[in-house]
């Protein structure tokens, strides 16, 4: 029976109701808890005012904001990318979090690239020169910046760089209104990243390293890096070719379980570095009590997460055929 | 499930300064309101003065001591991290277990379950809830916990699920043993150095979630914390409060994350070599 259960989960069609299940539920609680929350946004606006309005007015403004309705109306407007309107800024919520969201894929996205590609190479590097000085203090070293959260890396980084030393700019992504050519513009946003982009890269690049350096530790020890060497391959070849491929593999499984930490480093980096991305609209949302933002950017977030896990799995078979032929 | 635990973990510097710190913290947690000079929510001082004799960390915008405000937080961070992982731990254990023992379809709703759940990112449902109802940390603490349990549960179920096979298991239910008292003799007592890594891991969780939580303005205000400390303190970040106002949590937090870090990390070091034989596959 547990084998049974095992292919079952192992299948592709389980994964599929995995997700979809994960999703429905996001969905449904984005769309439910609003709902225990005693009056709405109409009558608390217009409630203690000197405004009265008829049923009609008052049925309109609802519907406006997008409030009542059943779940499967819910459904069909977060699909049509219909989240109502802001209260704060009173635009539509998709507009705000669609410009919000390029931002925070340049951030994440060469953050994660970035310190997946150096984590994984010092991991290698120091699983091969093991017990050498230069692995004691590197392990050493990464363990220490793995206990160091991200909102004090930030914090700190800030006060050095843009406080102290102001090489970098403290806030935003661009400067504003500034008429630039191309390259001029580039550099500017790079200029603006680095600092976010540094304290995310600090933040998770000690994880991606000691996975790969403990895994690797465990595949060099394998039957089969003996051949390699005793075949007389180039050192270079067996560490990536032969060894690294198999090392590659926690690193990618544990990644959705890091992932959770991350998301939340990020939305503080956001927050630290004032950042215009979804972590800034959201903190935003949240002082203000801007109830149509929050719950989009939550769900809107959550879906793409959701996403990102279910392509994780698809690269996990990739990289491990064992798991497609074990079935 | 017998290994030389304690003659691996004394020699290891990492579990030696775990334990170091979480002692310190320990202490700050359990004598806090005896340390404090004054209490944190007394705005009787000067608004932001600079560290003196009588306020070893100066005084805050609202006019609050700062070091007792200090104190106050960290107390808060830890029990926060301490309920949330105990209650992880503890659906962890149990369900994981009742997974491994009755298979079947227990089984398969509880895994399917903790799939689920592990694929919904913890944050959003937290930063849901929290900015909806404002809810009492605990309950906070609780539904995290509700969100952390499937990688403790999934560990706990495979390990059940080899020790199911073990001579003592099978004697034991061959003279009759019935499922309840062979997970409760058997099979939870012999999981033990699991438990320690899950909590560690799980409190590390807590913990950094509930300082981002706070930080980004989540947490009832009057409540003490970390985060909430370093994002006031961030808005006079143009004035002379570094040293004595922002640093101080920042070195907190800080060290209260390498502790559980290094203490996961040791244990994990310790217990790993056999996990790795009886566990071999997917686990998280």
């Amino acid at each position: 029976m547990a084998s049974a259960s095992r292919k079952f989960i192992n299948n592709d069609l389980g994964l599929v109701v995995t997700f979809c299940l994960a999703a429905l539920l996001m969905t449904f609680l984005s769309y439910g808890l609003p709902r225990f929350l005693p009056g709405d946004f109409v009558t608390a606006t217009y409630g203690a005012s000197q405004v009265t309005l008829t049923a009609e007015q008052e049925s309109a403004l609802r519907a406006y904001y997008g409030q009542g309705r059943g779940f499967g109306h819910y459904l069909s407007r977060v699909a049509r990318f219909d989240w109502g309107y802001s209260y704060v800024f009173e635009t539509p919520v998709s507009a705000l979090f669609f410009s919000a969201l390029p931002w925070t894929i340049l951030l994440m996205g060469s953050a994660h690239v970035i310190s997946m590609a150096i984590g994984f190479v010092a991991g290698v590097e120091a699983a091969w020169r093991r017990n050498s000085p230069f692995e004691k203090a590197m392990v050493g070293g990464m363990t220490v910046l793995e206990g160091i959260p991200e909102i004090c890396t930030g914090v700190i980084l800030l006060f050095v760089f843009a406080l102290q030393l102001q090489w970098f700019p403290a806030a935003g992504a661009e400067t504003a209104y500034a008429e630039k050519d191309f390259l001029a513009h580039v550099a500017d946003v790079g200029h603006h990243l680095a600092l976010p982009l540094c304290t995310l890269i600090l933040a998770y690049f000690p994880g991606n390293f000691l996975l790969t350096r403990n895994s690797m530790i465990m595949v060099i020890m394998a039957d089969y890096i003996k051949t390699a060497r005793a075949k007389g391959l180039p050192a270079l070849r067996i560490r990536y070719v032969h060894a690294a491929r198999n090392a590659l593999l926690p690193v990618v499984t544990r990644f959705g379980m890091r992932l959770a930490f991350m998301i939340t480093g990020a939305l503080v980096v956001e927050k630290i570095n004032a950042y215009p991305g979804v972590g800034t609209l959201l903190y935003n949302a949240i002082a203000a009590r801007d109830l149509p933002v929050i719950q989009a950017v939550v769900l809107m977030s959550s879906l793409i997460i959701l996403t990102i896990f279910f392509a994780l799995e698809f690269v996990y078979r990739f990289i491990d055929p064992r798991i497609h032929h074990a079935r | 499930m017998h290994v030389n635990v304690h003659g691996t973990l004394r020699r290891d510097p990492w579990f030696l300064s775990g334990m170091t710190l979480s002692l310190f913290f320990l202490i700050v947690t359990l004598l806090g309101p005896l340390l404090v000079p004054f209490s944190p929510w007394n705005m009787d001082f000067i608004p932001l003065s600079p560290p003196t004799l009588t306020h070893l960390l100066g005084v805050n915008d609202g006019g609050q001591d700062i070091f007792s405000e200090l104190v106050y937080a960290i107390r808060n961070t830890m029990i926060f991290g301490m309920i949330s992982a105990s209650a992880a731990l503890f659906m962890g254990v149990l369900l994981g277990a009742l997974a491994g023992w009755f298979g079947g379809v227990v089984d398969l709703i509880l895994m399917r379950l903790a799939d689920v759940l592990l694929a919904t990112p913890a944050i959003m449902i937290l930063i849901l809830v929290a900015a909806l109802f404002r809810p009492s940390p605990y309950i906070l603490a609780l539904i995290l916990s509700g969100l952390m349990w499937p990688t403790i549960g999934k560990t706990i179920r495979a390990q059940t699920l080899s020790l199911k096979q073990s001579l003592h298991v099978r004697a034991a239910r061959q003279m009759g043993g019935g499922s309840g008292y062979i997970i409760i003799r058997h099979l939870i007592p012999e999981m033990f150095p699991l438990y320690l890594i899950g909590f560690a891991a799980k409190a590390r969780m807590a913990m950094f979630m509930e300082a981002s939580l706070a930080f980004l303005g989540l947490m009832d205000p009057s409540r003490k914390s970390l985060g909430m400390m370093i994002s006031y303190a961030l808005k006079y970040y143009y004035m002379d409060i570094w040293w004595h106002w922002l640093f101080p949590p920042i070195v907190c937090l800080s060290l209260l994350i390498m502790m559980v870090t290094f203490l996961a990390i040791s244990l994990e070091k310790v217990v790993d070599p056999r996990l790795r034989v009886n566990l071999h596959g997917r686990t998280s």
